[in-house]
Formats: structure tokens, sequence, C-alpha cells
């Protein structure tokens, strides 16, 4: 990290260029929704268009991680503390797709292995 | 004492204090956001109905984006400076970031009032209509009139008040009463309190309604009985009394007061019957359940004997006759009309006959999504199934329909031309079911200018007058003249509407979830805010005395603000654009 007054006159740059990135992607995320040209997939919004979007949100957040955050040359504790977070918060979304592939929810639908078939036995 | 590690790192971790504290908190604030984003897509998996895809207009959330990604290069510009000690510069940056902390808090409010002021409707054929709420009066036989043009208030704001009637009850230049159009009104004969539930300001604005008609609303029969059984019936109000607070007040009071007395004769008596069955022999070695049957018929028998005595009587409701009838008006949302026999919230019965009382608005969007998705769930054809829908049967919504469809058969046509079909013949793009069945606020406003025109329907520049991704900043403006003629009024009768609301959490789950997660996301906006505003105003001391201290505070809350940045990096796809 950028420490000494020197050093951090040097990286003002580089703040100013990745505040420009930023500002470009964000742009370009509006557009790939929005200007039927740029419309990747299907027409309209579809898994390309959502993959996309996630995509560039996600390098963008990252150069705000890497950069403004300086991430990017980080003490190890930093790392575990928020790679904690990190785990977690994908394990909460882990939570819902569990939860999707749950059988109670289809109602009477069998799954495809008849594993978890709802019906009830015969002798019931 | 001193607290070490504040400005220098500890030799270990090579951190200061408080960088591990914002970074623990940063890390729980990821899971915070997880979950809820987690939840966000579990509703839109699940939803039921048609997701409101790209429903937000883009603009106000995109300027947003662009002032949070602006504030974060000035917060670390602000940092900066304080690490080469140039206080004045960290004012500077520090102050841009606060004005952008501002300008992201406006524009969220404006698009938040934007919501709260706008109407949606559902029918019961599932045709979805948004719009603004018309204002509308009683004349002098009590029939509800909407007011389409023109006169004070004819477009509504935002917001309702929380009474029982129909929100802001305003007085117009002609003196008249005017009231959100979306109100049941109720030719009143009698109005039925339950004690014990009554709401008070349901009451107030009852009386206040009452008082407005010339009427009175007197008891229907004496409201007597008794709270101690060696008592003669008393009578407390005399048939004829008028309503007042107070009398409500004391009638429950005197309630609670029978039904306490009540509960503990009913308990004695049953504690008694419990004790003798105990005591017999039959019962010596048995458990309770398995003579409970007989404990309830000696209980039964002592209530029906000498128990009956002991029990008072004070009514549980009190029923008032309206003198001569009267029309009262009620905000939609806190009655549920019934045959002679509408309820409140709190239980009160209003008998009368439901007037006509239709919901009046100027639409802005008409959205058949809803229609279309259930018309191919049962097999039929949406276009057919459209084709019969009330709204239909208006000419002038059956003329927009029109040029919807010939706009989108427009569209199809452009799509084919521009990306052919695939192997088994099929176009390779389509319309999307929104673009089919969905007219937007931009259509009918372009519509409404082919009309000028005289476009008809099949004319090929129907086309041409398909709104751009950007029209309109906040949405729809019904203050603006010229754009309000598009907007064509319509009455819903009453028993149309099957379910109504502004856009807030109750109109469906995707503006809840929005609301969630934007508003704790703003609520950390202006936490960050007023951190940020501290050092900026309150630290020059600290400047003074120990710099690199307040650079490292600085750098803290610098974490965070990009922290606040990064969740609105991936909010604005979501919400908007997707």
């Amino acid at each position: 990290m950028a420490d000494t007054p020197e050093a951090i006159r040097k990286s003002q740059k580089l703040y100013l260029l990745i505040g420009a990135i930023l500002f470009i992607f964000t742009v370009v995320t509006v557009a790939v929704a929005t200007v039927p040209a740029l419309d990747v997939g299907r027409h309209g919004f579809d898994t390309a268009d959502m993959i996309l979007g996630l995509a560039i949100a996600t390098f963008k957040a990252s150069l705000v991680g890497a950069i403004f955050m300086h991430l990017n040359h980080e003490k190890g504790l930093i790392y575990l503390l928020f790679g904690f977070g990190i785990v977690f918060g994908i394990a909460l979304m882990g939570l819902t797709a569990w939860a999707y592939s749950d059988i109670t929810t289809y109602g009477n639908e069998k799954s495809r292995d008849g594993f978890y078939s709802t019906e009830l036995p015969a002798n019931n | 004492m001193e607290i070490p590690y504040t400005v220098t790192a500890r030799k270990d971790t090579g951190l200061f204090n408080s960088k591990i504290g914002i970074w623990l908190f940063l890390a729980s604030e990821v899971m915070l956001f997880g979950g809820l984003f987690s939840g966000y897509v579990f509703l839109r998996i699940y939803a039921d109905y048609p997701w409101p895809e790209r429903a937000l207009p883009v603009l106000p959330g995109l300027i947003n984006t662009f002032v949070l990604i602006g504030s974060s290069v000035t917060v670390v510009f602000a940092w900066a400076s304080l690490k080469m000690r140039q206080w004045g510069r960290f004012q500077f940056f520090m102050g841009i970031t606060l004005l952008c902390a501002v300008a992201f808090m406006v524009l969220k409010g404006i698009e938040y009032n934007a919501k709260w002021g706008h109407q949606a409707v559902r029918l019961d054929d599932f045709t979805i209509v948004e719009g603004h709420l018309h204002k509308a009066t009683l004349d002098e036989n009590g029939d509800m009139h909407v007011i389409h043009k023109g006169g004070a208030g004819a477009h509504g704001d935002a917001g309702d008040k929380g009474d029982a009637h129909g929100g802001d009850a305003s007085k117009g230049d002609d003196g008249k009463e005017k009231f959100y159009a979306n109100v049941v009104v109720v030719e009143t004969e009698q109005v039925k309190f339950t004690l014990t539930r009554a709401y008070q300001p349901y009451v107030d604005d009852l009386l206040e309604q009452v008082a407005k008609r010339g009427g009175k609303l007197v008891l229907a029969a004496d409201f007597a009985g008794r709270t101690d059984p060696d008592d003669e019936t008393e009578v407390w109000f005399k048939q004829g009394d008028e309503l007042t607070p107070a009398m409500l007040k004391k009638a429950k009071s005197l309630y609670l007061k029978a039904r306490a007395h009540n509960g503990e004769v009913r308990t004695a008596a049953l504690k008694a019957s419990w004790k003798d069955a105990k005591k017999q022999d039959e019962n010596q070695g048995k458990d309770g359940w398995e003579y409970a049957e007989k404990v309830q018929q000696d209980f039964d028998k002592r209530l029906a004997g000498d128990a009956a005595a002991q029990l008072v009587d004070v009514p549980a409701s009190m029923t008032f006759t309206a003198e001569p009838n009267f029309p009262l008006i009620f905000k939609r949302s806190l009655i549920r009309e019934g045959e002679g026999v509408s309820k409140l919230k709190d239980d009160t019965e209003i008998v009368g006959k439901v007037a006509s009382s239709p919901l009046g608005l100027a639409v802005d969007a008409i959205d058949l999504r809803f229609v279309a998705q259930r018309a191919i769930e049962q097999g039929k054809d949406p276009e057919t199934v459209i084709d019969g829908l009330w709204i239909m049967q208006k000419p002038e919504y059956q003329a927009l329909w029109e040029m919807h469809r010939a706009k989108v058969t427009a569209l199809e046509k452009e799509l084919l031309e521009d990306y052919g079909v695939d192997e088994f013949g099929n176009a390779k793009r389509v319309p999307t079911e929104t673009e089919r069945y969905r007219i937007d606020w931009q259509d009918m406003v372009a519509f409404h200018e082919a009309g000028e025109q005289g476009l008809a329907a099949d004319d090929p520049k129907i086309e041409e007058l398909r709104p751009g991704a950007l029209a309109g900043f906040a949405g729809p403006s019904h203050k603006n003249e010229e754009m309000a003629e598009a907007f064509i009024s319509l009455d819903i009768p009453n028993e149309k509407v099957a379910f109504e609301s502004k856009f807030t959490p109750k109109w469906n789950n995707y503006y809840a979830i929005y609301f969630t997660l934007t508003g704790l996301h703003g609520l950390h906006v202006i936490g960050g805010a007023i951190v940020l505003a501290y050092y900026m105003f309150f630290s020059k001391g600290l400047y003074l005395r120990n710099p690199e201290w307040l650079a490292n505070r600085v750098e803290i809350g610098g974490l965070f603000w990009h922290f606040v940045d990064l969740v609105w990096i991936f909010l604005f796809p979501i919400l908007y654009l997707m």
C-alpha cells in the first residue's frame, strides 16, 4: 500500500484511472442492457444478459476492492477476516440454491430419480 | 491511559486497531447483504406473477451510480491529502464526497416519492392498471363523482393519511370536500362497534364525517346490563343517545369488567368440578384426562345451575342508527365490502348499501402480462383473452391496444429481418413478454402523439414512435400537462377492483425487496456521510496534534464508504437493468 507521501502522490493517477474505468463500465452495463444492437443471447433480458451484467459488476467491484480499498496489497489477517465474510456470504446464497432443489416445495411432482417421492405409501 | 496501536501498526499483524475492526465489520456486512441478495434471488425464482423486469427508470439509478463512484474517488483523494498533510485539499475532497452523499439521497427520495404517489390496481380479470389517482367529491344526493380534469388537486400526490376515510380530504375552490377517488362509499343505515376492537382513530374519523354530513349516529337500543350479580339491571345509555368517544370508552370498560367477573365465576366452577371429581372413589388412581369428559359435563351443569346466578351480562357491541341515512366514505384498504354489511379492519360493521364508488385514475400503463401468463397456463390464446377483457370494451383502450399490437408486429418483423431464422425455421429473436403485453407510459405518450398526427394502427410509422431506453427521468409526469393528456382517465367500478396499492412493498415482492435493499443501503449512505462529516468539521484539532491518527481514521471511514459503493455496484444492475 502506498504509505509514504511520495508513493501516495504517484498513486493518485491510478485512483483517477480506476475512477474513469468505473465510469466507463457503468455506461457499458447500461448499454448492454438497453441498446438492442448490444443485446447478447435472446432478444431482451435473459440468462446471458444476467451473466454479462453480473460479470461487469463483479469486475467493477473487484477494482474498488483491489485499488480503493487497497486489497491488492493488504496484510494476511485482513484477507482472512474478509475471506470469512465472503465464504459465509456465498454459503447463504448456497442455502437458496439448496432450498430451490428441495422436493417438498414442488408439491406432488416426482423428483427425477424418484427417490424423494412425495406420494404416500400404499398402506397409509 | 494511552491506547496502543491507534497510529502505528502492531508488529505481528502489521495493522492498527481500527483497521481490524472495520474489516471485521465489513465481513459481517457482506453476510448481511449477501443474505438479502439471496432473498432477492429466492423471490425472483419463485415469483408466480410476471416479475417487474427493468421496471424502474434507468436514469436516476445511473446518475446515482456515477455519484457514488465519484464520491469513492474523492474520498480516497481526501485520505491521500491527509497523508500528504494538505488540510485544505482534504476538506475540499471530503466536501465533494458529502455533496455526493446528499445528491444520492435526494435522488433516492425523488425516486421513492414517485413510487409512493403512483397507484397500481389489479382488476378481477388480472389486468393491471397503473396511474395517478384522481380526486372525487360527493354531491348533494351523496353520489360520488370522479373529477377527471382541472380543479384543485385533480391529480393526486403522494401519500394518504392513515385515517379510515379517503386520505387527504381537502376543500377545493368551490368549497366542496374532495378526496382521492380510491374509497368505498356506504349509504350508512347502522354502525355496529365491537367494543374491545373499536379503533379510536377510525371512530374519530367516523364522527368527523357524521358532523360533515349533518347527520347523527344514535344508539339503536338501550345499553343495559349489570357488572355485579347482586345489582339490578342498569341502563347506562339510553336508546337515542348520540355517539361520543367517551360513551364507547365507558361501555368498553363495563364490558371488560363483566367479562373479568364471568371469567372468575367460570374458573371457580371448573376448579370445583375438578376438585369433586378427584375426590370420587371411581377416579382414584386414574389420570386426569381419563375423567376429563365427566368433569366437563359437571362444569356445564354448574354453569347452567348455581353458577348462572353469579354470571353478569354486558353487551359486547354497540349499535348506532344513522339519522337520517347518510353516505360515509372509507379508504378502500380499510374496508371489506359485503352484501348489506361491510366491515372495517377493527371489526366495526357498517350496515347499508355500498354506493357506486369507482376507483378513478389517469392511466399511465396497462400491464397485460399477468393476463397472458394465466391464459397460457389455461391453454387459451392470450390475444383472444385480452380482446375480451373489461378494459378492452372501451374504444380508447381498444385503439391503444391496436396500436401497441402494430408496434409489436413491426418489432417482430424487424427482428426477423435483422437476425433471421434458426434451423427449424423459427425466428431467432422475438419480442419479449414485456414488449408484447405491457403498454408503458412512454408508449402511451407516443401513441397519443401518433393519434394527433392521424397515424392509423397499421401505419408503418408507428414503430418510429418507439421510445428510447433513457426516455423519462423519474417516470411519468402527471404535472406536465402535455404529457398528462396521453394518460386516459379510467373509472373502475368498485366490484372490478381485486387489489390496489401504491408502488410500496404491499404491491408485490419485487417492491418489498427493492425497498429493503435500497432502504438499508440508503441508511448506510447516511451513516457513512455522518462519520465523514465529523472528520471534515470536527477534526482540525486532531489534525494539528496527530495528523497520522486522523489519516488512519479517514482511511477507516473511506473503507466503509467504498463498501457502500461496492454494494450499489451490484444493486444498480440487479434492480434497474435485470
